[in-house]
């Protein structure tokens, strides 16, 4: 994290428990702490059911924790998300609305924000254009391929104006070629938008790539590890390779923890 | 070539379709050839002719005082279809949005659902004195139900990664209710309707047989008295035409409301 830029997000000793109809508890987060400074990129690695999603329903003020708190820009992050819009979502499925067109699903987050119609087609417009959709504004979802859904689903975050994008697997469903193609495209308009993101993925590769900053979760959800990635590590094969094998030996470390916990 | 490659497909086309068309016919042919022969064999008041049957239809249809009475019919049958989806689908969707409504509705509705239509119908003849009152509390008491359980299966079935997708954007309830689940709920409620119009179809002259001075039920009751036999499958063949248009209506009107769902038999 950079020592100039000021805090964006704070969580801080978050716990987050959930109760299964068998009556046991299963815990997803546990006393977490870490943040994130204005306009970073930060990447979360870790094992399958390390809670990641659970933190950014969180995030989203979808879930409340049990204990912890985050904390955005200072404030609660139930005051922060009461102004709609300041935070985005992109999952891993498209999560279009199959009777929208292309414009209409980008303008939902705007319709959500009651911004008027005439207005919102606009933006819509204007972002469909700015992920290569510029002429595919009326298509259906059905008459689009999954790298054009996900492509629409990346224009829908960015519309809202948002100050933060939570990007949840959001390449992993796609082919590597279509995925590298959006990962970079996804790149340059958080870029230009001047915003903090962070994404949750199962790819090493992909964290490099993106994150200026990667946080290793244990199950559950836990800070194991963080290493910070250089500027243009991501074309230089052998700092992919040193940061690559970081990232695996603390995955491994935090699973011969969980086994020991257990 | 691709002359021949582009003309080929076309009387393959043309064939299937006269295959197809043969299908449908072939079972009502064989229905007709059956009673025709039989209408030889016994008396018209039980085997009229298939001449005598479109006989009576030609008259029903181009003689008003007739043709008004199947149109009284039809009107009763609209007025309850609708009636139940505005009942049925507040229902549906708070039994499908709120536990304790569900708690409390679905019982009511399952009790209704168990009456039979004919007690329905002897209850509203003490209960009312008003015949079109009767006839739609008894259409009503019938389609309600079904609408009701439709609509709750749509909002049960939605997607919850939609449902968090809209919620991921700060959707109120009202929100939620407009953008997500109304567009969702509304193939189930065209199930509903269509569900509806069978069941109005085969309740309706129930309830007009006793009491009512108009309508199909009034027709066939007179017809019964005097053994018309002809004039009674008249009748029920115009029923079930005017079932059948009704349903192609509400086909039609799907299409339209639904067209991104596009016809699921292009992609087979």
């Amino acid at each position: 994290m950079s020592e100039q830029s000021p805090v964006k997000i704070r969580v801080e000793k978050a716990k987050k428990s959930f109760i299964q109809k068998s009556g046991g508890a299963v815990e997803a987060i546990r006393e977490l702490t870490f943040d994130v400074a204005d306009n970073e990129y930060v990447a979360i690695v870790g094992p399958t059911g390390a809670g990641k999603s659970v933190l950014f329903d969180c995030l989203l003020g979808l879930k409340s924790l049990d204990g912890g708190r985050i904390t955005i820009d200072g404030e609660p992050v139930e005051k922060f998300i009461r102004k709609k819009g300041r935070i985005a979502r992109i999952f891993q499925e498209d999560r279009l609305l199959p009777w929208l067109t292309a414009t209409d699903n980008v303008a939902l987050g705007l319709q959500i924000q009651g911004v008027p119609e005439a207005e919102r087609r606009e933006r819509a417009r204007e972002w469909l254009r700015a992920v290569g959709l510029g002429t595919f504004t009326e298509a259906l979802p059905s008459e689009m391929s999954g790298g054009m859904r996900q492509r629409t689903n990346i224009a829908r975050a960015f519309a809202t104006g948002p100050e933060i994008i939570l990007l949840d697997e959001a390449f992993s469903a796609l082919d590597e070629i279509t995925a590298m193609r959006l990962r970079s495209d996804f790149r340059a308009l958080a870029r230009r938008q001047k915003m903090t993101f962070l994404i949750v993925t199962h790819s090493i590769d992909e964290a490099i790539y993106l994150g200026t900053r990667i946080l290793v979760f244990g199950a559950p959800a836990r800070l194991v590890h963080q290493i910070a990635v250089p500027e243009g590590a991501s074309d230089s094969p052998a700092e992919v390779d040193r940061i690559r094998s970081e990232i695996r030996h603390w995955i491994s470390v935090s699973g011969r923890d969980a086994s020991t916990a257990a | 070539m691709s002359d021949i490659a582009v003309a080929a497909p076309a009387p393959s086309r043309l064939r299937r379709g006269a295959v197809r068309a043969l299908k449908a016919v072939a079972p009502f042919a064989v229905l007709a050839i059956a009673w025709q022969t039989a209408s030889l064999f016994f008396p018209p008041i039980l085997f009229p002719s298939l001449g005598d049957i479109a006989k009576n239809i030609l008259t029903i249809l181009t003689t008003w005082d007739m043709l008004s009475q199947g149109l009284i019919t039809f009107a009763r049958m609209m007025f309850a279809v609708m009636l139940s989806l505005l009942i049925g689908v507040p229902i549906g969707l708070a039994m499908g949005l709120w536990r304790g409504a569900d708690d409390f509705l679905r019982p009511i509705i399952k009790f209704i659902m168990g009456v039979p239509a004919l007690n329905w119908v002897i209850i509203v003849v003490i209960w009312f004195s008003n015949v079109e009152l009767r006839i739609a509390f008894v259409l009503v008491m019938l389609c309600v139900p079904i609408t009701a359980f439709c609509v709750y299966d749509g909002v049960r079935s939605i997607d919850r990664k939609l449902t968090d997708m809209v919620l991921s954007f700060g959707a109120s309830r009202a929100q939620y209710i407009r953008l997500l689940l109304w567009p969702f709920v509304k193939s189930f409620a065209f199930t509903a309707t269509k569900l509806n119009i069978g069941n109005a179809v085969r309740t309706v002259i129930v309830a007009e047989l006793v009491g009512a001075s108009f309508g199909i039920g009034r027709e066939l009751d007179l017809a019964k008295n005097v053994f018309d036999m002809a004039m009674v499958l008249a009748w029920t063949l115009i029923m079930v035409a005017v079932a059948i248009m009704m349903t192609h209506g509400v086909e039609a009107l799907e299409r339209i409301v639904l067209r991104w769902r596009g016809d699921h038999h292009d992609r087979t």
